[in-house]
C-alpha cells in the first residue's frame, strides 16, 4: 500500500521548497503564541490562586486594623511576613452588630532569623482554637487533636519544614523552645509558609519581649454572616459602628493585587496585541511573495483542472501547517518560559497554586486557536488573490 | 450529435490601440474517435484555437459545444471538470510542477479529480508507472522536472495528458522537441490509443509528414481555420 498522493501531500512539498522562509514565519507565530501563552499562564495563576485562597478561608468578611487591607492581603495571599495588630477588644464590638453569624481571631507574629528566632523569617501565626474554622480543617486531619501549649505545627511550604525536612524537633520563636508535632496540609493560601501556634503562646512570648506585640492584640477577625444577608451590607454597618476596622468581603479579597495587576495585564494584551498585527503582517508579506512566485503553477493548475477550491484548499493547507506548528512551539515554550520565569516574578513566587491540567490545556488550546488564526487572516488576502488567477494558456517557456 | 461542434469561433485580443484576431470566424465539427492535425505558420491561432476548445480561454463570440452543451455556460466548478476529466492538454511548452517528481506530476490531475479513480490509491500509481513506461520513461519516475532533459520533459506532459482517461486529447506541438525516432514512437502511441480507445485527438504540428498520417488535416491561417 502506497501512500496516497494528496492537497496535503502538496502543500508540504511546497512547504519544504524554502524552509528558511517556512521557518521564519512558524517562529513568528511561535513567538506571538509564547508571549500569549505566558500572559494568560502568568494572570490564571494569580486569578485561581486568589479565588482559591479567598474560598479557602471560610469566611464571609476579613476584619482588620484600619488602613491594614493591604498588609492582610500580603500575609494570605502572598506569604509576605507583615504584622498589623488592634485590640482585641474589637471583637465585642464587631459581636454588637447584627448578621454576624461566628467569628474567630488571628494574631500575626514576624519572626526574624537570628534576633528571636532560630527558624527563617516567617510568620507565626497564633489562633485561638475554640472558635477556629480557619486552619481546623486542615490541622485536625494532620494531628487529630488540639495543638499543645509549647507546641507548634509548620505549614506545607514553610521555609522551615524545607530547612528541616522533618518534625518532632524544637526550636526556638520569640526565646520560647517550640515543639514541631506536625506539618500542615497544603492550604493553597498564603498561610502555608506560616507557623501555627495555640494563643495561650501569646503571654510567654510577651513575657520575653523578643517581639514587638503588646498584651490583648490581635491581627485579623475572621467572620462569618448569618444565612441569607449580604455580606457587604453586614461590613459596611460593621465600619460604620467600629471605627478602628476595615473590612473585605469574600469577593473581595486579592482585589487590591489585581488592581495592582491590571497595568500588568495591559501591557500583555499591548504586547500580544502587537505581536499579533506583526505575525499577521509577516504572514501577508510572505503568503504574497508566494502567490507571485507560483502564479504560474497554479494558472497549470487550474488548466489540467484545478477548481478554484482546490487551490484555496492547497494554499489554506499550507498556511495553517505554519500556523500550527508555529503555536505548537510557542505553546511548548511559552509554558517552559512560564515555569522558568515563576520564581523571579515576586508575586507568582509567593502565591503558592500552579496551574492545573485542565487550565494549562485551556490555555493551550486558546494558543493553537490564536496562532493558527492569526497566520490564516494575515494569508486570507493572498489566498484570495491566487484563488482568482485564471488557468493559463502556456504559450511560453519558463 | 457531433462530439465537439465549434460555430464561429472569434477571439480578440486588444493590445494598445489595435485589436488582432487570433480566431477568426472558426467553425469545426469533430466527431467522436477522429484524428485531426492542424498546421500553420507560428502566430496563426492554432495554440489560441485549443485554448478554447479546452475550456481554458474564453472566446470573444461563438460558442463550444461538447456533446451538445455550450462549455462557456457551465460554472467555474464545471468547466474545471470539463478541463480535468473530459480533456487532456499537452501544452506546448513546459508544464511540470517543479516540486513534484516525475510520478507525482502524473498523479495531480487525479487529485482535481478528487481520487475518484476506482481502485484507489494504488490503481493511480500503477496506471502513472505504466504511462510512463508507455513514453519510455519507466527510469524516471522518481526523478524531478529539473533533472529531465526538454524532451523528456516534454513526454511527462504526454503521459500527464492521458492520466484522467480524457475522450478528448489536444495536443500543441506535442513532438516539438523530440527527436525523429521519438517522435514516431510518439505519434504511433497516440494513434494506438486514437483507434483502440476511440479518444479523439486535435494535434497542432510543424511537421507536415506527421500532418499526413492522419486522416483529417486542417490549416490555420491569421486566425481562420480551413480543411487541407
Ligand atoms: N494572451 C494573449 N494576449 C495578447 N495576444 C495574444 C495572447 N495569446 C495569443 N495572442 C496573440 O494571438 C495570436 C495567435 O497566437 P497563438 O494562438 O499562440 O498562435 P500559434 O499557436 O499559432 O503560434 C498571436 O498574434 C499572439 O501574439
Ligand atoms: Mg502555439
Amino acid at each position: 500500500m502506497t501512500k496516497e498522493f494528496t492537497l496535503l501531500s502538496l502543500a508540504v512539498r511546497n512547504l519544504k521548497r524554502k524552509p528558511l522562509r517556512t521557518v521564519i514565519l512558524a517562529v513568528a507565530i511561535g513567538l506571538l503564541v509564547t508571549a500569549l501563552v505566558f500572559a494568560l499562564s502568568f494572570i490564571r495563576r494569580v486569578d485561581s490562586s486568589i479565588k482559591m485562597t479567598s474560598d479557602r478561608l471560610g469566611a464571609d468578611l476579613l476584619i482588620v486594623p484600619t488602613g491594614s487591607r493591604g498588609a492582610a492581603e500580603d500575609v494570605l495571599l502572598e506569604n509576605k511576613a507583615k504584622s498589623f495588630y488592634m485590640d482585641k477588644g474589637v471583637i465585642e464590638k464587631i459581636r454588637k452588630v447584627k448578621g454576624i453569624d461566628k467569628m474567630t481571631y488571628q494574631t500575626y507574629l514576624v519572626t526574624l532569623s537570628g534576633l528571636c528566632c532560630d527558624v527563617p523569617e516567617s510568620v507565626v501565626v497564633a489562633f485561638n482554637q475554640d472558635t477556629d474554622f480557619v486552619i481546623k480543617p486542615w490541622l485536625t486531619k494532620k494531628l487529630g487533636r488540639r495543638l499543645r501549649k509549647g507546641e507548634a505545627i509548620v505549614g506545607s511550604e514553610s521555609a522551615f519544614n524545607i530547612s528541616v525536612g522533618l518534625v518532632d524537633v524544637d526550636s526556638v520563636l520569640f526565646g520560647n523552645v517550640f515543639k514541631m508535632v506536625g506539618v500542615l496540609d497544603k492550604t493553597g493560601t498564603g498561610l502555608d509558609t506560616a507557623l501555627f501556634i495555640d494563643e495561650s503562646n501569646i503571654d510567654d512570648i510577651i513575657r520575653k519581649g523578643k517581639s514587638s506585640i503588646q498584651p490583648g492584640q490581635i491581627s485579623v477577625v475572621f467572620a462569618k454572616v448569618k444565612k441569607g444577608l449580604d455580606p457587604y451590607k453586614v461590613a459596611g454597618e460593621i465600619e460604620d459602628s467600629v471605627i478602628e476596622v476595615d473590612t473585605i468581603a469574600r469577593k473581595d479579597i486579592g482585589k487590591n493585587i489585581i488592581n495592582a495587576l491590571r497595568d500588568i495585564n495591559q501591557i500583555f494584551a499591548v504586547t500580544v496585541t502587537l505581536a499579533s498585527v506583526l505575525a499577521a503582517f509577516l504572514a501577508w508579506a510572505v503568503f504574497s511573495a508566494i502567490a507571485n512566485e507560483r502564479s504560474r503553477e497554479v494558472g497549470i493548475m487550474r488548466a489540467i483542472g484545478a477548481k478554484e477550491s482546490h487551490i484555496v484548499k492547497l494554499f489554506i493547507l499550507e498556511v495553517f501547517i505554519i500556523g500550527s506548528l508555529g503555536s505548537v512551539l510557542g505553546i511548548i515554550s511559552g509554558t517552559a518560559l512560564s515555569l522558568a520565569l515563576a520564581k523571579s516574578f515576586t508575586i507568582l513566587k509567593n502565591i503558592s497554586t500552579d496551574l492545573g491540567i485542565v487550565e494549562r490545556s485551556l490555555i493551550a488550546l486558546s494558543g493553537l486557536a490564536i496562532g493558527t488564526g492569526v497566520c490564516i487572516i494575515g494569508a486570507l488576502s493572498p489566498v484570495r488573490k491566487v484563488k482568482r488567477l485564471e488557468p493559463l494558456v502556456v504559450i511560453k517557456g519558463e | 450529435m457531433p462530439q465537439l461542434l465549434m460555430e464561429n469561433i472569434m477571439k480578440s485580443y486588444v493590445i494598445g490601440n489595435e485589436s488582432i484576431h487570433a480566431v477568426n470566424n472558426a467553425s469545426l465539427e469533430v466527431n467522436r474517435g477522429e484524428f485531426i492535425s492542424i498546421v500553420g505558420h507560428s502566430g496563426s491561432g492554432k495554440t489560441t484555437l485549443l485554448s478554447i476548445i479546452g475550456g481554458i480561454v474564453k472566446p470573444t463570440s461563438g460558442r463550444v459545444l461538447f456533446e451538445g452543451t455550450d462549455i462557456y455556460s457551465f460554472d467555474s466548478d464545471r468547466l474545471s471538470e470539463y478541463r480535468c476529466e473530459t480533456i487532456g492538454f499537452m501544452f506546448q511548452f513546459a508544464s511540470l510542477l517543479p516540486m513534484l517528481t516525475v510520478k507525482e506530476n502524473l498523479m495531480l490531475p487525479v487529485v482535481f479529480k478528487n481520487g475518484r479513480r476506482a481502485g484507489g490509491a494504488d490503481a493511480n500509481e500503477r496506471k502513472a508507472v505504466e504511462l510512463l513506461g508507455m513514453v519510455g520513461l519507466g527510469d524516471k519516475i522518481n526523478a524531478y522536472p529539473s533533472q529531465l532533459s526538454g524532451g523528456q520533459q516534454r513526454r511527462v506532459a504526454i503521459a500527464r495528458a492521458f492520466m484522467n482517461d480524457a475522450e478528448i486529447i489536444l495536443a500543441d506541438e506535442p513532438t516539438g522537441d523530440l527527436d525523429e525516432e521519438t517522435e514516431s514512437d510518439m505519434m504511433r502511441l497516440f494513434k494506438k490509443v486514437n483507434e483502440e480507445r476511440r479518444i479523439t485527438f486535435i494535434m497542432v504540428t510543424h511537421n507536415t509528414d506527421i500532418a499526413k498520417q492522419t486522416r483529417r488535416q486542417m490549416r490555420m491561417s491569421q486566425g481562420a481555420i480551413a480543411t487541407l
